[in-house]
């Protein structure tokens, strides 16, 4: 089975709330000193590859639409033991939508070549938007099958599970497929070997640029058109108190539950 | 009276054929020589490592524990027995070379006052304490049956056969003086009591036969026991004084070894015994079962399965069941491959050194065990999920507390410190460190450290946003190579800026800039906080006049205390700054581990096996109504601890530094 495992690179999201700040003209987060990792729902997604792979074999391609900082993502999916991995260079705007990201991404898996099954984080720890998978899935003509926590070769296709509110679903589905990935109690990631770490730096990574895929360069690297970021805010949390008074209980009772009802009606 | 000048004996007296006895002799020497070269066979499978350098140290050393028994007579009842039949075979070693020079040599040196007050007086005594003292061994094997020990039909053997040794060795003395009408039999005590206790049971004839066949069982015995040594735990006869003369000469900070990285054919780690270096080897042959690692170990003394002296002995058992082929027990893996070695077990080890440091021989227990961490963690990716997350952490934000809320300036909020890079003429980095910076209650030790710095005048800079982890969790969980890593990125960094003198309230951070930084280049004065603030006041840079209303005792952190014998400031402080001070029973080099060290602060451990609540129970058994640490992860074990046993009783945990600032504060409010 080829599978593809898309990886998205983000600002690390432990990056305690007292050091977060953002640029409001750029509409983006600072940096600072925070280092880059690994979206984690990706991380799953590379996991649950890695786990199907072990009993139905084939191959893994770890793909990144990225700066060149994306190799460090590559380098640790090749250390889990992926193998290989595309670096699609982003040269353009810090973050394009999820339009223009899946877009990138259909281009580049065409011109990887054929593959059964693609997987992708659910959402990503930094926008949160969660729309890559479904779009790809789009552009690419496959079928989509979102919030998948499990996948299992089946007589005819394959066996996937997914997370509802309510419980599970299972479904059958022949290939190519996209799935999305959201994370269980069994795909947390791997901790790669030191062995591995050590292997993965002199492993080949191929690097594509916007141009060599055949996508419209100019309009990914402006970041798209699907949506517009018209404003960014860190929410600014504000804890107010007030006594009830009252020369008894009974009052204090009462004047409470009339402060209860201004209140939730102000709202 | 007879001129003493003339006194002597007859060597053999009725014995002939005495040919046999060197023919027997020769036997079992060449048996033991079998028993030493398959010892010296299997260390020469090891690792190379030189522990021959610095050959004046290594003599002191040898000299202090392997004659003078520095470590062995920490412990009262073993210093009794153990010295005795120590001493008594050293004395009776140079009485027989002395009888073999003067006899077979013909070098007349067993004659006059030599001969009476040490050849007969003094050998016999220390042949009667040798008596005395397999008489306590066998007490304390068989009555008091101490936990520590184990328990072996070897242990016994080895009792009986020094104790019919010596047995007939009197008796034919006895005999020989009694027959031989000895003018000089009285200069042997002992001898000298057997003969006359005889004389009035048995004639002559019967005492001369007597002491024909039982001189042959003596001389059968001594080789036995030759030929035997080499393969059991008497072998520390040996390998003993061999290990201590081969022991580490540094601090045990500096124990561990680096890897190269380049190097990418061995195993990260020990996987079989053939990646243990030969002085590894060595230690299995040197154990003398004594226990005392065992006994100290925290983690064993809470009631977990960690055992170093197992570790020790089920891989030396581990060999030698190999028979004829040790080699085979080359060939699998150390992890698992007998009890000792259990996975779970390599994970309760704090890395505080006790066993280290109580070990008679100079053992490196420890080390292996990092040895098989770095193994478990580098090649197998295969450790507790906790230490994962703080691997993870330390890869992706440089420090190891997963899900802090700190950054790594909150703790200077109001205060003007400055930072490093603004600040390029500081004299003195002060080192806050991940411990001291993101957990919260710390951060009141660093801030008062700060405080106090300033109050003196120091010229010290922060690295804020720039500082990360040294290192030295990844390095204790096992991960080598994060660790590589880090100190090569942090040693860029501190001489990027040109700092000479680090002031850090972290042993951990102190130990590993200290001792483990100059193999990477990074060389600093380096201070942990307490003798940095200790060497301010008595240079009258901090003076302080009131005093702490408390009863406080010191714990000594490992990582200062025990790996770096750093014992006095800290205590100066609490003496000076404080109305009393008291110390627990396991103070010092022998102090008891909060529980943190190690990569164990990132476990939780079972409830009912808490290294912090023992160490918590004996700091409150002091009395005390403060316990002062030294260290962050002491505090919040320790804190943790107290707070779980205290009951009633307001005993608080405090930093050195915040009982200093506290004085201040005082006088300042005045
Ligand atoms: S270092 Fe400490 S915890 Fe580890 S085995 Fe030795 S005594 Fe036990
Ligand atoms: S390793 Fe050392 S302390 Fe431990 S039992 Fe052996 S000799 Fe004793």
């Amino acid at each position: 089975m080829n599978i593809i495992v898309c990886l998205k690179q983000i600002l690390d999201p432990e990056v305690p709330a007292r050091d977060f700040r953002i640029d409001a003209e750029k509409k983006e987060a600072v940096r600072g000193t925070a280092n880059l990792v690994t979206n984690i729902f990706c991380e799953n997604a590379l996991e649950t590859a890695l786990q199907l792979r072990e009993k139905t074999g084939g191959r893994i391609t770890a793909l990144v639409f990225a700066p060149e900082s994306g190799e460090d993502a590559l380098r640790k999916a090749l250390a889990m033991k992926a193998d290989e991995a595309v670096l699609v260079i982003n040269d353009g705007h810090p973050h394009p939508d999820p339009l223009a990201v899946a877009h990138v991404l259909a281009a580049a898996i065409s011109k990887i070549g054929v593959f059964d099954l693609v997987m992708v984080g659910r959402e990503s720890g930094d926008w949160g938007v969660g729309q890559t998978g479904g779009l790809l899935a789009e552009e690419l003509g496959v079928p989509c099958i979102s919030f998948v926590d499990n996948l299992e070769n089946g007589t005819d296709g394959l066996i996937v599970t997914r997370q509802t509110d309510n419980g599970w679903e299972k479904a059958r589905s022949t290939t190519p497929l996209v799935v999305t990935i959201t994370n269980n109690e069994y795909n947390v990631p791997r901790i790669p070997k030191t062995r591995d770490i050590m292997m993965s730096a002199r492993q080949p990574i191929t690097r594509l640029t916007l141009d060599e895929i055949g996508v419209d360069a100019a309009s990914i690297r402006a970041g798209g058109n699907y949506y517009e970021i018209v404003d960014i805010s860190i929410p600014v949390k504000e804890v107010t108190c007030e006594f009830v008074t009252g020369d008894s209980l009974d009052e204090r009772v009462d004047q409470f539950a009339k402060r209860i009802i201004e209140v939730t009606q102000a709202l | 009276m007879i001129d003493q000048q003339i006194a002597t004996r007859q060597v053999l007296w009725n014995i002939t054929h005495d040919w046999v006895m060197y023919v027997l002799f020769a036997v079992s020497l060449a048996i033991a020589g079998y028993g030493i070269y398959l010892r010296l066979s299997i260390w020469r499978r090891g690792v190379a490592v030189d522990r021959f350098d610095r050959p004046a140290e290594r003599i002191k050393l040898l000299l202090r524990h392997a004659l003078l028994q520095g470590r062995t007579v920490r412990e009262r009842y073993a210093a009794i027995f153990h010295s005795f039949i120590f001493t008594g075979f050293i004395i009776l070693f140079i009485a027989t070379t002395v009888v073999m020079l003067d006899h077979r040599f013909g070098i007349p040196i067993m004659r006059g006052a030599f001969y009476l007050y040490f050849q007969s007086f003094v050998v016999d005594v220390f042949g009667a304490m040798v008596l005395v003292g397999v008489g306590i061994a066998t007490v304390r094997r068989a009555v008091i049956r101490p936990k520590k020990l184990v328990y072996t039909d070897e242990a016994l053997r080895i009792l009986a056969l020094i104790f019919l040794m010596a047995l007939t060795g009197f008796l034919i003395e006895g005999w020989r003086i009694a027959a031989t009408n000895d003018p000089w039999g009285a200069w042997s005590p002992f001898g000298y009591l057997v003969a006359r206790l005889s004389e009035s049971l048995m004639s002559v004839e019967t005492m001369t036969t007597a002491h024909l066949w039982t001189w042959w069982l003596h001389s059968a015995l001594v080789f036995g026991f030759i030929a035997w040594a080499p393969y059991t735990k008497l072998i520390h006869i040996l390998t003993g004084p061999l290990n201590i003369y081969t022991a580490r000469l540094d601090p045990s900070g500096v124990i561990l070894k680096t890897l190269d990285f380049e190097n990418q054919d061995a195993p990260l780690g020990v996987k079989t015994l053939a990646n243990f270096t030969w002085k590894d080897l060595a230690d299995f042959d040197a154990c003398t079962e004594c226990g005392r690692c065992t006994q100290v170990c925290p983690a064993n003394t809470v009631g977990k399965s960690l055992s170093p002296r197992d570790i020790i002995l089920d891989l030396r058992d581990l060999i030698r069941a190999g028979g004829s082929d040790p080699m085979l027990a080359f060939e699998q893996p150390v992890v698992n491959a007998v009890p000792a070695t259990a996975a779970e077990a390599l994970w309760e080890c704090t890395t505080c050194g006790a066993c280290m440091e109580a070990c008679p021989v100079f053992i490196e227990q420890m080390p292996k065990i990092l040895d098989l961490r770095r193994f478990q963690v580098m090649e197998e990716s295969d450790f507790p999920e906790t230490m994962q997350e703080a691997i993870t952490s330390l890869e992706s934000r440089g420090h190891p507390f997963r899900g802090t809320q700190s950054t790594r300036v909150d703790w200077a909020e109001g205060l003007n410190v400055s930072i490093m890079a603004d600040a390029r003429d500081a004299d003195v980095l002060f080192w806050v460190g991940c411990g001291g910076a993101l957990i919260e209650r710390n951060q009141k030790v660093v801030r008062a450290t700060a405080r106090l710095l300033e109050k003196a005048g120091v010229r010290f800079a922060i690295l804020g946003r720039e500082e990360k982890c040294t290192g030295d969790p990844a390095r204790r969980i096992g991960n080598e190579f994060l660790y590589d890593m880090m100190v090569r990125e942090n040693v860029d960094l501190l001489n990027g800026y040109g700092v000479k003198q680090i002031v850090t309230s972290c042993p951990h951070c102190f130990n590993t800039f200290l001792n483990e930084y100059p193999q990477f280049g990074g060389r600093f004065e380096v201070w942990h906080h307490s003798e940095f603030l200790s060497k301010l006041i008595e240079d009258g840079r901090l003076a302080l006049s009131e005093k702490l209303d408390a009863s406080v005792t010191f714990h000594d952190p490992c990582y200062l205390g025990r790996h770096n014998g750093r014992f006095d400031a800290p205590r100066q402080i609490v003496r000076i700054a404080s109305r009393s001070s008291v110390e627990m029973a396991q103070t010092r080099e022998n102090g008891f581990c909060c529980g943190g060290g190690g990569g164990m602060s990132f476990v939780d451990e079972p409830k009912d096996k808490r290294v912090n609540q023992e160490r918590a129970r004996q700091a409150l058994e002091t009395g005390a109504d403060v316990v002062a640490v030294g260290c962050p992860f002491c505090m919040t074990m320790l804190e943790d601890g107290i707070n779980a046993r205290k009951g009633d009783r307001d005993v608080r945990v405090m930093d050195v530094a915040e009982i200093l600032w506290q004085t201040m504060e005082v006088e300042s409010k005045k």
